[in-house]
This record gives C-alpha cells, sequence and structure tokens, in this order.
C-alpha cells in the first residue's frame, strides 16, 4: 500500500500525515467518565462506538487487504499477531481472515444480552471489565494492523486525519480506563516497544 | 518548527484515488461524514450532560429542606438516567420494538401509526417515510431537513421527535402522539370557527412560528394539516418536509417542477390543448360555491396526495424570486381566513387554478358576503395576504402581536389557558380525534418494511439514527 517514507520510516509517522488530524484538541471532554454515571456503562457504549467506526474504516480498506497483500496479521516486522483457535491452540491467519474473525467476535458479544446488556431488567456481567480488555486488546491489534499495512490507501482517499483522530480518542480512552497496559510493552525489549511499535510512537 | 519537519521527515505523497472501485470511494465518503457526525453529536451529548447535572446539583444545592441522605439518592437517580441514556444508544431499535396499535394519518411519503414501545410501554406517534419514493422524488435532503428540526428544537411548539431509525425501506420518526389530531379535521368538522376560537389558534401559531424563525428557519408549508392539536387542545407545529435552514440546500426546484407540470397540464395533451383558451378565461375573481363545494370534498384526498395542496403557499414562492421568513405569515392568513370562512382563500377545483389564483391574489382575494367578519379580523388578513414588502410580520412578530386583533391577548400564558376545545379522552390511546375511514385499507405493518439494516449502504442518510434524552427517561 505504499506505506514507507524515506529513510523507510513508516508513512503514518510521517509529516505531515501523523499530524493531520479531523478533532483538534484534548479528547478529555469525551472520554473522562460522567459523574454519577455507571463505568461499565460508559466503557460498553464507547466500546460499541469505536467497533462501529473501526469497521466503517475496514470496510473501506478490504479491498486493498487481501490474502496476498497482507499474508499475515502484522504490526511491522516481526510482529505477527496469532489468533487463538476453539482448541486454544495459536494460529497464523492472513490479515483479512484475522480481522474478520475479530470483527466477527466482537460484533457478536456486544449483540449478545448476556456480555452486552440493553433490556433495562439486565446488568453487566461480573467478568465485563475483563471482557472489555479482550476486546479492546484486538480491536488495537487492527488498528495497529491497518496503519501498519494499509495506512498509504487511506492517505490516497484523504482519510487519514479521520483515522488518526479515531486512533487518538481511541487510545485516550484505553489509557482512561485501564484497559490496555500501554507502559508495560512500552519499556519492554527496544525503546519503540514490543507488539505495537507504531502505535507507541503515536500516543506520543 | 515547520522548516525543521521538514527537513526531517517531510513526505510528498502524491494522492490518487485511480482504479479504486466506486464501492470503495463510496465508502470511504460515508465512513468520513459518519465520523465526522459522531464527534459533532459525541460533543453536543457531553455539553447536554454535563449541563443537565449542573441543574441538578445546583438545585440541591439551595435547597435547604432536603437531608443529605435524599441529596445523594437524587444524584444516584441522575447517574441512572444518564446510564439508561447510555444504554439506548447500544440498543437497536428497530420496527419489532413497536406495536402498531392503529393507523392515524397518511401523508406524501408514508403514514403516520400510533405506536406503542414494547418493553416500556410508551406511546408514540410513528411516521414512516418510503425511501425509494424519496429517492425518485429527489427528497433526501428534505428528510435531513425535516429531521434536524425536528431534533434539535426543544420548543414547546414543534412535534419532538425522540427516536429515529432506518431499514432498507423505510425511514422511521417516532414522535410524541399528540391525541387532539390536528386542525384540518377539526375545520372539516365544524366548519368555521368563531372570532374568539380563531384567535386562540392564530395566536398560538404566531408565537410557533415566531419561535421556528428564531431558530433560523422557514416552515414555508404551514397549512392545518400540520397544526397539531395536543391533549389539552393546544397546538404544536408538525412536519418540516419543506422547511428549510437559511443555508438552503434544496429549496425551490422542488416549487419550480411542481409550477411547471401545472402549467403545462401533466395529464393528457389533447386536454391541455382544448382547455388552453378556458385556462386563461378561468374564473378568478369568484370563489363559487361550486368550487368551494368540489374543495371540501377533495379535502382529505388533497392531503394525501404527493404533491400537497398549494393553498395556503405565499406568491413569492411561486415566482422563484427568493423570499423570506414573512411567506409563513402569508400562509397563516389563509389559514385564518379559513377558519373565519370555512374554506382557504383561493381555493379551487384544481390546484393549477389555486395557483394562478394566488399569483392574482390583489384581484382574487375575496370576501364571502354572507360571513360577517369584524374589522379588525378583515384587516389583518388582508395585511398578511398582501405583497411580501408590505405584509405583517416582515419586521418580527412583534407587529402581529400588537395588531388590534390580538387586543387582550396574554401572549406569556396563552399555552398555559384552557384551550377553547380540550379533547375529551377516554386513554393514552384514544384515536377518536382521527378520522381513519379511509385509512382502513393501510396494513399495520408498513409494506416490504424489513428487519434487516445494511447501515453501510445508507451514508446518504447518515446521522438519521437519533435518540433523545427524555425527562421521563428511567
Ligand atoms: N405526532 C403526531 N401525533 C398525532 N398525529 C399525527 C402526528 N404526526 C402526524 N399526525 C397525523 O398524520 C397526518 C399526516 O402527517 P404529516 O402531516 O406529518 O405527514 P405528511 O403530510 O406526509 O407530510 P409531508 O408534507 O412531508 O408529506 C397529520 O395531518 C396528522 O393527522
Amino acid at each position: 500500500g505504499g506505506s514507507f517514507g524515506p529513510n523507510g520510516k513508516a508513512l503514518y509517522l510521517c509529516n505531515p500525515f501523523v499530524r493531520s488530524a479531523l478533532v483538534k484538541g484534548s479528547f478529555k471532554t469525551i472520554v473522562t467518565l460522567p459523574k454519577y454515571v455507571d463505568q461499565r456503562e460508559w466503557v460498553a457504549v464507547n466500546l460499541f462506538d469505536f467497533f462501529n467506526n473501526l469497521n466503517q474504516f475496514y470496510g473501506v480498506l478490504t479491498e486493498f487487504c487481501t490474502i496476498h497483500t497482507s499474508p499475515t496479521m502484522s504490526a511491522g516486522p516481526g510482529l505477527d499477531y496469532t489468533w487463538i483457535d476453539q482448541n486454544r491452540k495459536q494460529v497464523r491467519l492472513p490479515a483479512p481472515q484475522y480481522i474478520d474473525y475479530v470483527m466477527t467476535w466482537v460484533g457478536g458479544l456486544l449483540s449478545d444480552e448476556a456480555t452486552f446488556p440493553t433490556k433495562a431488567s439486565r446488568d453487566f456481567p461480573p467478568t465485563f471489565m475483563v471482557t472489555a480488555k479482550h476486546v479492546y486488546k484486538q480491536l488495537l491489534r487492527v488498528f495497529a494492523h491497518i496503519y501498519w499495512g494499509l495506512f498509504g490507501w487511506l492517505v490516497h482517499l484523504c482519510a487519514e486525519g479521520h483515522f488518526n483522530s479515531l486512533f487518538a480518542h481511541f487510545i485516550a480512552f484505553g489509557a482512561e480506563f485501564e484497559l490496555f497496559s500501554f507502559g508495560e510493552f512500552r519499556s519492554s525489549g527496544n525503546s519503540v516497544g514490543g507488539g505495537y511499535p507504531g502505535v507507541c510512537d503515536l500516543i506520543e | 518548527i515547520q522548516q525543521r519537519d521538514k527537513d526531517a521527515d517531510y513526505v510528498y505523497f502524491e494522492r490518487s484515488t485511480q482504479g479504486m472501485s466506486k464501492n470503495t470511494l463510496d465508502a470511504a465518503m460515508g465512513a468520513k461524514l459518519k465520523l465526522e457526525h459522531f464527534y459533532k453529536v459525541a460533543v453536543e451529548q457531553a455539553i447536554e450532560r454535563s449541563g443537565r447535572r449542573v441543574e441538578v446539583e445546583k438545585r440541591l444545592a439551595t435547597d435547604t429542606g432536603l437531608s443529605d441522605d435524599r441529596k445523594s439518592r437524587q444524584l444516584q437517580a441522575l447517574g441512572r438516567r444518564e446510564s439508561g441514556f447510555l444504554r439506548l444508544r447500544r440498543t437497536r431499535l428497530g420496527l419489532d420494538d413497536f406495536r402498531t396499535v392503529k393507523v392515524i394519518g397518511k401523508g406524501a411519503f408514508g403514514e403516520v401509526r400510533l405506536v406503542q414501545k414494547v418493553d416500556t410501554g410508551k406511546i408514540y406517534a410513528m411516521k414512516t417515510l418510503r425511501k425509494s419514493e424519496m429517492f425518485k422524488k429527489d427528497q433526501l435532503a428534505h428528510v435531513r431537513a425535516e429531521r434536524d428540526v425536528l431534533a434539535e428544537s426543544n420548543s414547546p411548539w414543534v412535534v419532538q421527535l425522540f427516536y429515529s431509525f432506518q431499514d432498507s425501506a423505510y425511514l422511521y420518526l417516532l414522535m410524541e402522539f399528540l391525541p387532539g389530531g390536528d386542525l384540518m379535521t377539526m375545520l372539516i368538522k365544524y366548519d368555521t370557527f368563531s372570532e374568539d376560537v380563531t384567535r386562540f389558534y392564530m395566536a398560538e401559531c404566531v408565537l410557533a412560528l415566531e419561535g421556528i424563525h428564531k431558530l433560523g428557519f422557514i416552515h414555508r408549508d404551514i397549512k392545518p394539516d400540520n397544526i397539531l392539536i395536543d391533549a389539552k387542545g393546544h397546538i404544536k407545529l408538525s412536519d418540516f418536509g419543506l422547511s428549510t435552514g437559511f443555508q438552503k440546500q434544496h429549496d425551490s426546484a422542488y416549487y419550480k417542477r411542481l409550477f411547471e407540470n401545472a402549467a403545462t397540464g401533466n395529464q393528457n395533451p389533447q386536454q391541455a390543448g382544448r382547455n388552453s383558451v378556458a385556462v386563461n378565461s378561468i374564473n378568478l375573481t369568484l370563489s363559487s360555491k361550486d368550487a368551494i363545494a368540489t374543495w371540501k370534498a377533495n379535502r382529505r384526498k388533497l392531503a394525501y396526495s404527493t404533491v400537497g395542496t398549494p393553498d395556503y403557499i405565499a406568491p413569492e414562492i411561486f415566482i422563484q424570486q427568493g423570499y423570506g421568513h414573512e411567506c409563513d405569515w402569508w400562509s397563516l392568513g389563509s389559514i385564518m381566513f379559513e377558519c373565519l370562512c370555512g374554506y382557504p382563500p383561493f381555493c379551487s377545483e384544481n390546484a393549477h387554478d389555486t395557483y394562478k389564483k394566488i399569483l392574482a391574489w390583489r384581484e382574487t382575494l375575496q370576501f364571502p358576503d354572507d360571513i360577517h367578519l369584524s374589522a379588525e379580523a378583515e384587516d389583518m388578513i388582508r395585511r398578511f395576504l398582501t405583497s411580501p414588502e408590505t405584509r405583517l410580520g416582515r419586521n418580527g412578530a412583534q407587529e402581529i402581536k400588537d395588531h388590534p386583533f390580538f387586543a387582550g391577548v396574554d401572549w406569556s400564558t396563552i399555552r398555559s389557558i384552557d384551550a377553547p376545545f380540550i379533547p375529551a379522552l377516554k386513554s393514552a390511546v384514544d384515536t377518536s380525534y382521527f378520522d381513519s375511514t379511509e385509512l382502513d385499507h393501510i396494513p399495520q405493518v408498513p409494506e416490504g418494511a424489513d428487519v434487516d439494516n445494511d447501515a453501510r449502504k445508507d451514508y446518504c442518510f447518515v446521522g438519521f439514527t437519533y435518540r433523545r434524552w427524555e425527562q421521563s427517561f428511567n
């Protein structure tokens, strides 16, 4: 997808694209838990929106994300994600298939009354925040793969500012509710960070 | 700083969408629009939410009679309502969440039904708009406008919109149900009103239109069918189908076509030819009894037709030389005439003659001999049914309120006084004020509605899905 700038630096980290944004300013007003509101309800509706918005953008890119162009679910050299199948075995999948699994799985959870209740009478399960973290992590991987492998197409479509803002919002939200331990992977391994190199650079 | 950026990693990237499929380009456009809308709404909702909280906190802070315990319970209750509202956003509303009680109305693009939300038992009026019809008629912007005005106004004079959703065949608008019916039905029933009764409805309409104009909108299509009556007998305006913000995106082309169709005679060319002389010589000076009778007999059918009735539309809208909010005051003048005389001032046997009469208003405006109007009433109608440059209301609603016809009206309390007709309702779903004799054939469930919602196809209706904060929400 033409995703590299000069010196082999990833395109999404290059100017001017790394700076382009739809939403200027801080995400604080729309990230912070509103006073007196149930935190799980807030996390649930935000994951719901992140999923729908990300799905929307991935839908734009399906033409370019094929098993030939993206044979692995990758976020950079040596950074392949594996999917855990029904037998709890780690499997390598081409990115489109991996992403399809993620989106189907998350979509299913979101419409599952037992996990994401919508009826007035139902409460969240005790494991809700654990599930939320799993969901967050998988969505983060989809973001990471799009940044790594498909960002050039977003630039061609003049959508990089939109996508950057969605991602910045996603990260701000994850940090606020500790859905992901960003500190952990930042210190592990090299200075760029372990599992999510570009992601890590973009946070700064 | 800029220089350093450029030195370091500035990339010149030639954007090109060559070779990309139309699907991808459409999807990209849709995704961007949706995200823009998403952030606009997210910020608005955050502001509204904190507004509601500050209001409750302020009220509790000044209330010395309430124990701390009670106060904290009230704040918890607020939190529960807000949480419930967030939950509603995740809830996929669909047709099966509502049970139809009865079909109560019909409009150009679909029907209006009285429905009950299955889980809460709450009652709404559901307006259905057929997408295919709207694509055909180029009315997408129209729906957008309708929804925006309804959704964004908190005016007590405007029918509130609570939810909207769509499927592949229809758009659905869930509004508050106004059980008193509409002014058209009332006029059909009573024929004419006394001046006192007319004064009440006109005064409420003046306040309603003033509110809409202050929001920056012109209604343009105010007519008795769009003046709805609430449970206490007060009015609210519905149907912003043709209203437009000053940003005029859709506008005059509609009337242009309407007028051209009428002018060229849209049915039988032979007939048009035969009538070409007669068309010019139609009786422009008299509202004959026959015309009135035909008009009355067809009143309801006119309301149900796609073109609608032109009876209340101001002349400057037809000639397309621009118009302002004063066109709504013309419409109000026509309605007032009808309330007092029993038929609108330019009524004819067909729409084309009505256009011609409206354009020739100087010659065609005639008050009936057999009905006595007070001098104030007649003067007000004449000051409305006149050219826009001299029309009453062009300098704001105050000059209308100051007209002698309205002497004695208390403008600040009118919505809370007793209305002249208070609907006698037996239950929350009483539909006796709706004449549904001609709606019997309409099925309970909109024909061809489906539950399969492929939202990705629908970006032309981006932002259509809507949930309103309901006071009574719990
Ligand atoms: N909220 C409501 N409560 C009760 N009745 C309603 C409500 N909205 C509409 N109705 C009834 O349905 C009729 C038709 O509705 P409406 O005027 O909104 O549709 P319309 O004429 O199709 O609009 P358009 O001008 O877009 O074609 C009204 O005259 C009224 O009798």
